[in-house]
């Protein structure tokens, strides 16, 4: 356990944690784009930027993404200092440069006092910010479909050579992780859409209501060792298969005890 | 697991107390949230309370790819991390009685956390029919 003191207030922590999640339990709400806790952080959208110093530091102070930054004893972080909202000024001026299509970057720099960048906004521009969290949650399901291809400006995520993502099952995790919300997926009856490749979608035995698709769901049997009659059908007619057998016994528990 | 969650379905007269219970406990923003309980009617007039039973080889936290879910052992609940979680449904598909469910109004996967070790559809269950007990 080691203590820090973040804006004035000294509160604990596990060693080895980043200051991130101590400075997000403490209830202080700090931008953080690429950040999910289901994936190793990165630090690239630096909107977590915090101010950290030490009593024996002599004044000296620096600025940490604090999504990388383990805690350490007698840190003393400041979250909202002038020169760390500056920081987060610029950098969401630069996000709504690259993005300035994007509802959530323009809701978040507004809340910085930026309604309107100051540089040149990017031509064609898209609302990827290029956090890598869909290429990291795809990652740490196991299957990295999709990728950053190309260099420079002419970057962008997406599947190999611009191809139906072959090792894509269509969990749509990294539609659900993205900030910005850029990645399009649609369903259509039985048929989900994502990356341009088209899934077939489990629709329940009893009442045709799907879930996941048929890849994610051998993808899991598979790799968990469930039983395939677990996907069969939804959880709405499970609950209701539930309650039947459940029923059943009750009654038949009756006819014994009477 | 110190604690026992029962379920006694002969008991239950499907008075749905328990879901209102569940679901104002589990409100956000005000809003009431999606109940982790269902009364469900088998025959006319006898119900069956279905709620997540925390099974010991749980089919949720097995299906769980990003470790979302995760057995609280002091009161053996699996609890679901919503900060890890990514809306995948892999536990609503995979849960065998369908109580990893989907809350629509707060946008979330939900499921029974026996709400930290105080039930509260225990709490509120007139004729006893949840039980949860010291083993």
């Amino acid at each position: 356990m080691v203590h820090i003191t973040i804006n004035g207030k000294v509160v604990k922590a596990r060693e080895g944690e980043m200051l991130l999640s101590v400075i997000k339990r403490q209830g202080i709400d700090i931008p953080a784009l690429c950040h999910h806790e289901a994936i190793e952080p990165t630090g690239n959208c630096r909107l977590c930027t915090v101010e950290i110093t030490k009593e024996d530091w002599n004044g000296w102070k620096k600025h940490v993404t604090s999504c990388l930054y383990p805690v350490e004893e007698g840190l003393i972080v400041s979250t909202h200092s002038s020169e760390v909202m500056e920081i987060r000024k610029t950098l969401l001026d630069l996000q709504l440069a690259r993005c300035p299509n994007s509802e959530y970057i323009q809701k978040l720099a507004e809340e910085y006092g930026i309604t309107e960048t100051s540089y040149k906004t990017r031509p064609d521009a898209d609302n990827c910010i290029m956090c890598y969290a869909c290429t990291r949650i795809c990652e740490v399901l196991g299957k990295s479909a999709i990728s950053a291809v190309n260099r420079g400006h002419d970057k962008v995520i997406g599947p190999p050579f611009g191809e139906e993502p072959p090792d894509c099952i269509g969990c749509l995790a990294c539609a659900q992780i993205c900030p910005t919300d850029v990645i399009e997926w649609s369903d259509d009856g039985e048929v989900r859409t994502i990356w341009n490749k088209k899934f077939d979608l489990i629709a329940c035995k009893k009442c045709g209501k799907t879930i996941i698709t048929r890849e994610f769901a051998d993808y899991l049997i598979e790799q968990r060792n469930l039983p395939p009659e677990y996907f069969d059908t939804c959880d709405d007619c499970k609950r209701t298969e539930v309650a039947q057998k459940m029923g059943g016994l009750v009654e038949a528990a009756k006819e014994v005890t009477l | 697991m110190k604690f026992r969650f029962k379920v006694v379905p002969s008991l239950c007269i499907g008075c749905r107390t328990c879901e209102l219970a569940c679901a104002f406990t589990h409100a956000q923003d005000k809003k009431p949230g999606r109940s982790r309980i269902y009364p469900i009617a088998y025959a006319q007039d006898k119900y069956v309370p279905v709620v997540c039973l925390q099974c010991d080889d749980a089919a949720c936290a097995k299906s769980c790819m990003f470790d979302a879910l995760k057995r609280n052992e002091e009161t053996g609940a699996i609890e679901l991390d919503k900060e890890r979680c990514v809306k995948c449904m892999a536990c609503v598909a995979a849960c065998p009685f369908g109580c990893s469910l989907v809350d629509d109004v707060h946008d979330e996967v939900v499921k029974c956390d026996l709400c930290g070790g105080n039930p509260a559809c225990v709490q509120f269950c007139p004729t006893k029919a949840l039980v949860y007990e010291k083993i």
